[in-house]
């Protein structure tokens, strides 16, 4: 797994803000996956997959970084919060 | 009133130990079906690590249970499970008519002694390999 610092650094640089009025720097626009490959469930009980949108400590990576639609991002973030009730993911975690 | 189809993860106490899941798992199988639900299926996945402590346990027993019942027969089931001393935790989902039942993959991580689970691992565990090896 790429390390959250370094996740954070790449985006702030102008790459995450494909949706804006204008896009700034040269950065990939990013696809949401999920609309990309129709056969990707959104499902609390998939705890690899939701595992990946998670940052180290344990948030919910924001759509801003991962490319998500507005849908899917809703979809995931309830299934990550639905996954937590039932201790599937942390809610939080600390420094490894 | 129009059954609808709900699935309910169950966190059972890891002092209850195998045989105690058991029995509790066959317990809230006869609850649902003595309110006129019909179990779809039910998935064991045995003893799982916790992300996060659950009343001071590492572990529990998930049980995970599919099936038809009423609005009101899922509100009689889940008030039991919270009545439930052994129950740590739960959540019940509806899901929609058309969905898949959940296959047995997504068990696939859980525990090293349930290793004979882990038969199709599949695309996505070619992925996460690939993704550390880069």
């Amino acid at each position: 797994m790429p390390k959250d610092r370094g996740e954070r650094r790449g985006s702030s640089g102008g790459k995450g803000e494909g949706r804006g009025f204008r896009r700034r720097g040269l950065g990939r626009r990013k696809v949401c996956r999920f609309c990309a490959d129709k056969t990707m469930q959104i499902d609390y009980k998939d705890t690899r997959a939701l595992g990946g949108f998670l940052s180290e400590r344990g948030k919910i990576m924001p759509s801003r970084i991962t490319g998500n639609c507005a849908r899917h991002q809703r979809r995931l973030t309830v299934a990550i919060k639905r996954a937590r009730t039932v201790a599937l993911l942390p809610y939080c975690t600390s420094y490894p | 009133m129009a059954d609808r189809r709900y699935e309910t993860l169950v966190l059972i106490h890891p002092e209850q130990g195998e045989q105690g899941a058991k029995e509790l798992t066959n317990r809230v199988r006869t609850l649902i079906e003595e309110q006129k639900g019909t179990i779809g299926q039910i998935q064991e996945w045995g003893l799982r690590d916790l992300a996060f402590l659950v009343a001071k346990q590492r572990r529990a027993f998930y049980v995970l249970f599919e099936y038809r019942a009423t609005p009101a027969a899922l509100a009689e089931v889940e008030r039991n499970l919270r009545l439930t001393d052994p129950v740590l935790r739960f959540v019940s989902v509806r899901q929609a008519e058309n969905a898949p039942p959940t296959p047995d993959r997504t068990i696939r991580r859980p525990e090293p002694e349930e290793a004979d689970t882990s038969t199709d691992v599949g695309e996505a565990g070619d992925m996460e390999t690939l993704g550390e090896e880069m």
